[in-house]
């Protein structure tokens, strides 16, 4: 009854399953143990569990928590296991390889892109295939690649990654080669080089970047964004003299990580509290944010607070400037906040919650275009318009 | 010839656009270009002496913008020549297999893909071709090596049909004004009062060319202070039999109450929409979106500059004379630097142009017709290609 967004329906459909299960929960009184409210409960449907993408963010960058990572811990076994019982179901039968798996060991390397590893984790599927004809190896990809995307439903690059190298295999197929075992051998050569395309991609937004950042300016940064990472790397090696605030990034807490690798690079660099940010908009000159996912409007998917910084900025007029790699465009179009998949994630406030007060644990939030000035992009620089014409060429 | 670039002083975009088109044409049809790779030989005259051309004057932004035009001519061509040769090839290595030794990697390849893959390397990098690698452009033009009756041919209908290109493309330039003008009919009807700022040729074409339609308006001129070009205009407009009011800068916002529409002119149109355009015209955008008044802006496409303005205020602002602003025989106990401390006490600053952020733009009238403010990247991707935003000869790649 709190909800007034349009899609207060699909909120009816989860509230409905989440208070059946939280009765269960009370019958056992949860004394010490917990620091954090809503444990996630096994019966719950996965939706409403953990995000995985979230989970790996926060280990790749925010400071962890003993009993947060003992929870984490719990609930990878768990996801580990749905997902070993979906691979069985899938067909594979007989053979060890799952691409869950697969893209979990390529999911955890810190410097990766998700949808690298998604795309790394399908080039490992056509290897792995037995299929002898080009039919048959695109319907084991879309197995797969289906399957990968119902495992995480909040990452939004992993869902474009798929999608992108999908149309990428359906597009070769048909136009290019008669030979079956040279187009294979060829998609398997794309998809890893398309790590390197990916990083590439951030030196290219890096550089195109640079002539935006003029000397003594202050740059705000919000979350531990990669790109943003080199883009500041880059004006640093150029000697560029800048100051940086970064939020702390509450519950990730990446900005402090971000805060010790700018500390290295010698960038005199600010923390401030999430809540310090409209207090400290007027000395800043731009805003610099990454983006899990670009969306078809223009706007962004990014970690929470994302929102609330663009409203800062554009009533100050302070331009904001998205940098994502072209391969997050996804075909998504977020009417209010709460349209899209729900991406929950457990907030440890240091003190025990009662557990009949709420919490909100969504990790992401969506930024609607009007908001930002500028998308930096491997395509080159962007307004947000453009953005549905790339997707509507790619699609049509 | 560069030198005579630097030297002339000619004032307007459009006269300076036209004479670096003609320039670059002269460049072209005098290069003599080698069998492979003429496009690239082509490619770096143009950039040299554009580069130069652009260092002459770096605030025309038209300079620039030619420049860039005609090296996305010269790719273009190149491109559908390449593309029409392949096509006639395709259909002769049927017949003779010994052509095929030259080409390695894929022999399979068939034309459709070769052509699409050529077809890629030209457009600007987009999601589709994403995961293609740079692909066979190294092997295109040895496709060409066999023949060398189509070699000779092919180098001159290159040169033949750049030139034609560029004389098109001087023949847009020249007639940017009529274009424009035509739509005038559609935006101004009967009975409306207009707003402008200074004078703009654009504008006073536009404005006639309705009321050669019978269309009844009013015009409200601002002056355009300093160098008070309203005034120039208020005659013309006059002259045409146009009823016209002329107010001061300053007297904008009193007055936009009672305008319907304000047209002006620009300098030169960015990549995101905003506009540089003479000096006050910020105000009249402001002053115009408060009063929810229609703020449009006429500029020809030889205008349109596919850079972003970093600090418009700074870099692309050219600053003029003091004298426009004060009379030096009044002031000159203030500005004298040998009296007193060395520094003189009073300051003049008269910068030329001023910049009006995207969002105040209502719509943009070009000779392509009228479009919004978020449209531009789409005349941009048209015109210019990626390659050619740093107009400089070949830069050594990776440092």
């Amino acid at each position: 009854m709190w909800h007034r967004s349009a899609s207060f329906i699909l909120d009816k459909n989860q509230n409905d399953t989440v208070y059946p299960a939280d009765s269960v929960t009370l019958t056992p009184p949860p004394p010490s143990s917990i620091s954090t409210p809503q444990n996630p409960n096994p019966n719950l449907n996965r939706n409403m569990s953990m995000s995985a993408y979230y989970q790996t963010r926060a280990a790749h960058h925010g400071v962890v928590t003993s009993d947060w990572l003992a929870q984490s811990q719990e609930a990878a076994t768990r996801a580990v296991v749905t997902g070993g019982q979906e691979i069985v179901d899938g067909g594979k039968s007989g053979r060890a390889f799952s691409v869950i798996d697969e893209f979990n060991n390529w999911r955890k390397q810190p410097d990766l892109a998700e949808a690298v590893a998604a795309i790394r984790a399908l080039a490992a599927v056509i290897r792995n295939s037995e299929a002898k004809t080009m039919m048959e190896l695109e319907i084991e990809l879309k197995k797969a690649s289906d399957s990968l995307k119902s495992w995480d439903t909040t990452s939004i690059s992993l869902t474009a990654g798929c999608d992108l190298f999908m149309r990428y295999v359906t597009r070769t197929s048909a136009l290019e080669y008669e030979d079956f075992n040279s187009a294979r051998s060829r998609l398997i050569e794309r998809a890893e080089k398309f790590g390197e395309i990916s990083y590439k991609a951030r030196k290219i937004i890096a550089m195109l970047s640079q002539d935006f950042i003029f000397d003594g300016c202050t740059i705000l940064v919000h979350g531990f964004s990669r790109v943003v990472m080199e883009v500041l790397k880059m004006a640093a090696q150029n000697k560029k003299l800048f100051r940086v605030l970064c939020t702390e990034g509450r519950p990730d807490r990446s900005g402090l990580r971000l805060a010790n690798e700018l500390a290295k690079l010698d960038v005199p660099v600010k923390l401030l509290i999430d809540s310090a940010v409209a207090y400290t908009m007027d000395e800043v000159d731009m805003v610099f944010v990454g983006a899990d996912g670009v969306v078809e409007s223009g706007g962004i998917i990014n970690m929470m607070g994302t929102y609330q910084i663009a409203l800062v900025a554009h009533s100050m007029n302070k331009p904001v400037y998205v940098a994502a790699e072209s391969y997050k465009f996804a075909r998504l179009y977020p009417l209010d906040q709460k349209d899209m998949g729900p991406a929950l994630r457990p907030i440890d406030f240091g003190v025990p919650i009662p557990s009949k007060v709420e919490v909100e644990t969504s990790a992401r939030d969506y930024t609607p275009p009007q908001y930002l000035t500028l998308l930096f992009t491997d395509l080159g620089v962007l307004t947000p318009s453009v953005v549905s014409d790339e997707l509507i060429q790619l699609y049509l | 010839m560069v030198a005579h670039g630097r030297q002339c002083k000619i004032e307007g975009s459009q006269a300076t656009a036209r004479q670096t088109a003609e320039l670059l044409r002269s460049v072209i049809s005098q290069q003599r270009v080698p069998y492979t790779n003429q496009a690239g030989a082509l490619i770096d005259a143009v950039k040299a002496v554009g580069e130069q051309l652009i260092a002459a004057n770096p605030v025309e932004l038209a300079v620039g913008n030619i420049v860039r035009r005609v090296l996305h001519i010269i790719r273009e061509e190149d491109l559908s020549l390449t593309t029409a040769a392949i096509g006639e090839l395709n259909l002769s290595a049927v017949s003779d297999d010994e052509n095929d030794d030259d080409r390695d990697g894929n022999t399979t390849l068939s034309a459709a893909a070769v052509a699409a893959a050529a077809r890629s390397t030209l457009r600007p990098p987009s999601l589709q071709t994403l995961l293609e690698d740079t692909p066979v452009s190294a092997a295109v033009p040895q496709t060409s090596s066999s023949g060398a009756a189509d070699k000779s041919s092919r180098s001159r209908k290159l040169k033949h049909d750049v030139i034609e290109a560029v004389n098109e493309l001087i023949q847009d330039i020249v007639t940017c004004h009529e274009q424009i003008a035509e739509q005038a009919v559609e935006h101004i009807h009967q009975n409306e009062v207009i707003l402008t700022l200074g004078s703009s040729r654009t504008v006073s074409e536009f404005l006639f060319a309705a009321k050669e339609k019978k269309r009844s308006f009013r015009v409200f001129v601002a002056e355009g202070a300093p160098r008070y070009q309203g005034h120039l205009l208020a005659k013309e407009l006059v002259a045409r039999g146009l009823q016209t009011t002329l107010i001061t800068d300053s007297a904008v916002f009193a007055m936009i109450s009672r305008v319907n529409m304000v047209i002006v002119g620009a300098h030169a149109v960015m990549a995101n929409g905003g506009v540089i355009a003479p000096v006050g015209m910020n105000l009249v955008a402001l002053a115009a979106q408060k009063h929810a008044v229609p703020f449009v802006v006429l500029a020809g496409s030889h205008k349109l500059c596919p850079l972003y303005p970093h600090n418009p205020e700074v870099l692309l602002n050219e600053l003029r004379s003091p004298s426009e602003l004060l009379d030096f025989g009044e002031f000159s106990d203030c500005m004298d630097f040998g009296s007193g401390s060395g520094s003189p006490l009073l300051h003049v600053v008269n910068p030329a142009f001023d910049y009006v952020p995207p969002k105040l733009v209502s719509l943009f009238i070009t000779d392509a017709g009228g479009h919004n403010p978020s449209y531009m990247y789409r005349l941009i991707a048209d015109y210019y290609s990626a390659d050619d935003l740093v107009v400089q000869r070949r830069a050594i790649a990776g440092n």
